[in-house]
């Protein structure tokens, strides 16, 4: 693989020694979408271990301006994030991350997107419109991302065409149908994820 | 552990602020992590025979310094491990989680490695890396 040293330098020792042999590199993959659209399911079906919970404080702070009504007496209340890992080799770990779909934690993509490698972003095709925020997000990030259109119910009535149309998606962007379930379904979003990062490298300008 | 986001309802966040305080009482109060540079995805490995040292000394009486958190984090990374990871094996949020990291690393007794970037310092995008991962992935 591509020396990272380039990339990485170890601000946390600037003046010590590498890092360890031991000690893989990790980069990051986020799958956001609407609320109960299945980030979390598709995180566990490609995660080699069961999703794992970890917790940040929500402080009002952070909040900045919105109204969490109900906790009004309040400073802090924590929030979740479910996330996972693919060893990819003793060297590289990719971990994935749900994003929060409320868009009241929404703060917190800021964080989540610092370094990311790129998105999914998960549809239902019964509520389209509760993935628009995530695709917009993305989008005015710079994020590359994919579309996952989930019809793990078979109610998908829809052509491709027809929801690309509705989710106002760049031709550009890859979409693919399947069940977010199926571990095979999540290595080809991440195969198609890592395709389009390459695509978009071959039509950059070279740096 | 506190709510997941997505059940985050406001009766939950009444219940959610009651495991408030023993979590800055573990950091001493401090809020804050002194350095910015801990991520989700830092990886953090135990360095053996500085932290095998410290956690000697701390067996005997009138030892200083280490708490049964930061114990835990020692053994936790003789195997690497993402702070995310560190986090949810505590069962700590990552804020507390990141400054008692934070304290090991300051004492070189855990080795900080930052993600990696797709995007390359001196500009384009690290088709090695990508090929890497691409490579990877296919074997699931």
């Amino acid at each position: 693989m591509a020396t990272p040293h380039s990339a990485t330098p170890t601000p946390t020792h600037p003046a010590g020694p590498a890092a360890p042999a031991t000690a893989p590199a990790a980069v990051k993959i986020l799958i956001a979408g609407g609320f109960g659209v299945g980030k979390t399911t598709l995180v566990g079906s490609v995660s080699e271990v069961t999703p794992l919970r970890t917790e940040e404080y929500l402080t009002r702070a952070s909040i900045g301006v919105d109204d969490l009504s109900g906790v009004d007496q309040k400073d802090t209340t924590t929030v979740a994030l479910d996330f996972g890992r693919i060893t990819v080799s003793p060297e590289l770990v990719v971990y994935l991350f749900g994003t929060p779909g409320q868009e009241r934690f929404w703060f917190m993509w800021n964080d989540l997107v610092n370094g990311a490698f790129g998105g999914i972003v998960i549809a239902d095709t019964r509520r389209l419109d509760t993935s628009f925020a995530s695709i917009d997000f993305f989008e005015s990030r710079g994020i590359p991302f994919v579309v996952a259109i989930n019809c793990f119910h078979n109610t998908n009535t829809r052509t491709p065409d027809e929801i690309r149309t509705a989710l106002d998606l760049d031709p550009q962007v890859p979409m693919l149908l399947g069940d977010v379930r199926e571990r095979a379904f999540g290595r080809d979003l991440l195969l198609a994820l890592v395709d389009h990062l390459m695509d978009l490298a071959a039509v950059a300008p070279v740096g | 552990m506190g709510p997941h986001w997505s059940e985050l309802e406001d009766a939950d966040a009444e219940d959610a602020t009651g495991v408030m305080v023993r979590p800055y009482t573990i950091t001493r109060g401090r809020t804050a992590p002194e350095r910015d540079d801990l991520t989700l995805i830092t990886v953090l490995t135990t360095v053996e025979e500085e932290a095998g040292a410290a956690l000697a000394r701390g067996s005997r009486a009138g030892a200083r310094g280490l708490q049964p958190e930061h114990r835990l984090i020692l053994e936790r990374c003789r195997r690497p491990a993402a702070v995310a990871e560190v986090s949810a094996g505590l069962d700590l949020p990552v804020s507390v989680t990141k400054i008692l990291l934070g304290d090991l690393v300051a004492q070189g007794l855990l080795r900080a490695r930052a993600p990696l970037s797709v995007a390359r310092a001196a500009g384009g995008v690290d088709l090695g890396l990508l090929t890497a991962v691409r490579e990877g992935l296919r074997r699931l």
